[in-house]
C-alpha cells in the first residue's frame, strides 16, 4: 500500500517536470521562462524523493538531507541568473505592465 | 535546401549505422574474464573495497597521470587565449559593462550557508574514494564548485593565483614522487603496496590510495579554480 | 531490458547532439550540442558494461566478497567513463574561451561571420 502511494508521488513528480520543460519551451521570454523551469522542476524533484522515502523508508534522512539542498540552490541560482538578465536589460514580453526592480530603484537608473 | 538534405541524409546514415548497435547488442549473463580478474584481485592485492578506484589508481594509473597532463594543458591554453585585456572599452556593449556591483542579499546568504557544506562535502568524496563512490577527479570537481560559488557571490573575491598554481605544482610533483616510492619499494610504478594495506573496509586501508586520492583532488580543484578564474572579465 | 533502454536512450542523445551541431547557427548552441554528444556517448559506454540482475563493484553489506565475482557490474567502463567525463569537461572549457574570443574579434556570435579563408 505504501509502494502504491510511493509509485503515484514520483508519477505526479515526473508530470511536474514534463510540465517544467513544456514551460520552458512555451513561455514568451526570459523571466517566464525562468519562473517556469525553476518551481516546477524544484517541486517535482521533491515529490520524486518523497515518492523514493516511502519506498525505501531506511533512507528517509539522507533525502530529506538533498531535499533541503535542493530547495537551498535552485531558487537562490534563479534569482541570480533573473537579477542579471534585468541588469543586461533582456526585454520582457508585450504585456508586460509591471516592473518592479526597475521602479524600486529609480535613483540608480534604469536597468539595475 | 541542398544543405537541408545533406543534414538530413547525414542524420538518417548516422542513424542506421548506430541503430545496427542497438539491434545487435544482448546482455551479458556473467562479467567477462578481464572483469572477473579485476573485480577479484583488487580486494585481494590492493585491500581496496571500492573496485574502480582501485583500477583507476593502481592497474591503470597512467591513464590518470595522462587525464591530469591534459587538464594542466587546458587550464595553460585558456589562460593563452583569455590571458589579455578583453574588456569592450567602446562598441555595442560598453553601456552595459558598469563598475562591479555587489550581488544581492538571497545570494550572500546561500552562499553562506552552502560554501561550508560543499567543502565538507568535497572533503568527504575524496578521502572516502576507496570505500565507497568518489575519489580524486570527482572531489577535486566539487572544490571548484565551491569556488565559482564564491566568485559569483562576492565579485571583489580573488583567489589568489600563486597560490593556487604553488599548491597545484606541488601536489602533481608529490603524486609523482609517491609513483617513484611505488618503483624502489614495492612492485611498480604508482603501486600502492607502499603503505600498509590495513584491515579491509577501515578509512586507513588500501595502502597508498588515499593519500594519491587527496594529492589529486587537491591538485584537480586548483586546476579548476584557476580555470574559472581566467574566465573573469 | 534495462541495459538497451539505457543504450538506445545514449545513441539517441548522441544524434540529437548531432542534429544541434549542423543546424544551428550560434556558437554556443553548437557548443551544447557537442556537449550533448559526449554526456550520449558516456551513457553508452556504462549501458555496455551492464551484467543481468548485477550491482555496482563496490564491496559492502550490500555486495559480499564471495558473490562479488559473479554478481557486479563491469568495472572497466565505469573507470574509463569517469576519465571520458572529466576530458570532456576540460574540452568544453577552451571552446567556450574561444567562443568568447571570437565574440570579441566580430561582435556577433552566428558562424556566418567567419567566411573568409586565411588565403
Amino acid at each position: 500500500m505504501t509502494e502504491l502511494i510511493g509509485s503515484v508521488l514520483v508519477l505526479l513528480g515526473a508530470i511536474f517536470h514534463f510540465s517544467a520543460g513544456l514551460g520552458m519551451l512555451r513561455m514568451p521570454d526570459v523571466y517566464t521562462r525562468m519562473q517556469a523551469g525553476t518551481k516546477a522542476s524544484t517541486l517535482g524533484n521533491t515529490l520524486v524523493l518523497a515518492g523514493l522515502a516511502m519506498h525505501h523508508p531506511g533512507w528517509s534522512l539522507k533525502l530529506l538531507i538533498i531535499v533541503y539542498f535542493v530547495l537551498m540552490t535552485n531558487p537562490v541560482s534563479s534569482h541570480a541568473l533573473a537579477r542579471a538578465a534585468h541588469r543586461i536589460r533582456i526585454p520582457m514580453a508585450g504585456d508586460t505592465a509591471i516592473d518592479a526592480l526597475r521602479d524600486a530603484r529609480p535613483e540608480a537608473g534604469s536597468g539595475t | 535546401m541542398i544543405r537541408r538534405l545533406s543534414i538530413i541524409v547525414a542524420i538518417v546514415s548516422f542513424g542506421l549505422a548506430l541503430a545496427s548497435i542497438v539491434i545487435g547488442y544482448t546482455e551479458q549473463q556473467a562479467p567477462r574474464p578481464l572483469a572477473k580478474s579485476y573485480i577479484r584481485l583488487v580486494p585481494q592485492e590492493l585491500g581496496a573495497p571500492n573496485v574502480i578506484t582501485g583500477i583507476l589508481l593502481t592497474y591503470r594509473a597512467f591513464d590518470t597521470l595522462g587525464e591530469v597532463a591534459v587538464l594542466f594543458m587546458v587550464a595553460v591554453s585558456a589562460g593563452l587565449v583569455l590571458g589579455r585585456e578583453r574588456l569592450p572599452r567602446n562598441g555595442p556593449l560598453a553601456d552595459r559593462v558598469d563598475e562591479v556591483r555587489p550581488s544581492s542579499e538571497i545570494v550572500q546568504t546561500g552562499t553562506q550557508v552552502l560554501v561550508p557544506l560543499i567543502s565538507i562535502f568535497a572533503a568527504y568524496i575524496i578521502m572516502n574514494g576507496h570505500l565507497t563512490a568518489g575519489g580524486g577527479f570527482q572531489g577535486g570537481a566539487v572544490i571548484a564548485s565551491g569556488v565559482l560559488l564564491m566568485l559569483l557571490a562576492y565579485p571583489h573575491y580573488q583567489p589568489d593565483p600563486e597560490f593556487l598554481s604553488i599548491t597545484e605544482s606541488v601536489a602533481g610533483a608529490l603524486f609523482i614522487l609517491v609513483g617513484l616510492a611505488g618503483l624502489i619499494a614495492a612492485g611498480g610504478f604508482l603501486d600502492n603496496r607502499i603503505l600498509p594495506l590495513g584491515q579491509f573496509g577501515a578509512f586507513f586501508s588500501a595502502g597508498a590510495i588515499p593519500v594519491l586520492s587527496a594529492l589529486l583532488g587537491i591538485k584537480v580543484g586548483c586546476e579548476l579554480s584557476v580555470l574559472l578564474e581566467r574566465f573573469r572579465p | 531490458m534495462i541495459s538497451s533502454i539505457v543504450l538506445t536512450t545514449g545513441l539517441f542523445l548522441i544524434l540529437i547532439g548531432l542534429w544541434g551541431m549542423l543546424t544551428h547557427r550560434n556558437i554556443l548552441r553548437i557548443i551544447i550540442g557537442f556537449s550533448l554528444m559526449g554526456t550520449g556517448t558516456h551513457i553508452v559506454i556504462v549501458a555496455i558494461g551492464y551484467v543481468t540482475n548485477g550491482t555496482a563493484p563496490i564491496i559492502d553489506q550490500a555486495l559480499s566478497l564471495s558473490e562479488a565475482a559473479s554478481r557486479a557490474v563491469d568495472p572497466i567502463p565505469s573507470a574509463l567513463a569517469v576519465t571520458a567525463i572529466v576530458i570532456g569537461m576540460a574540452v568544453t572549457a577552451v571552446m567556450l574561451a574561444y567562443a568568447i574570443r571570437l565574440y570579441e574579434s566580430s561582435k556577433t556570435l552566428s558562424i556566418d561571420a567567419f567566411t573568409e579563408s586565411k588565403w
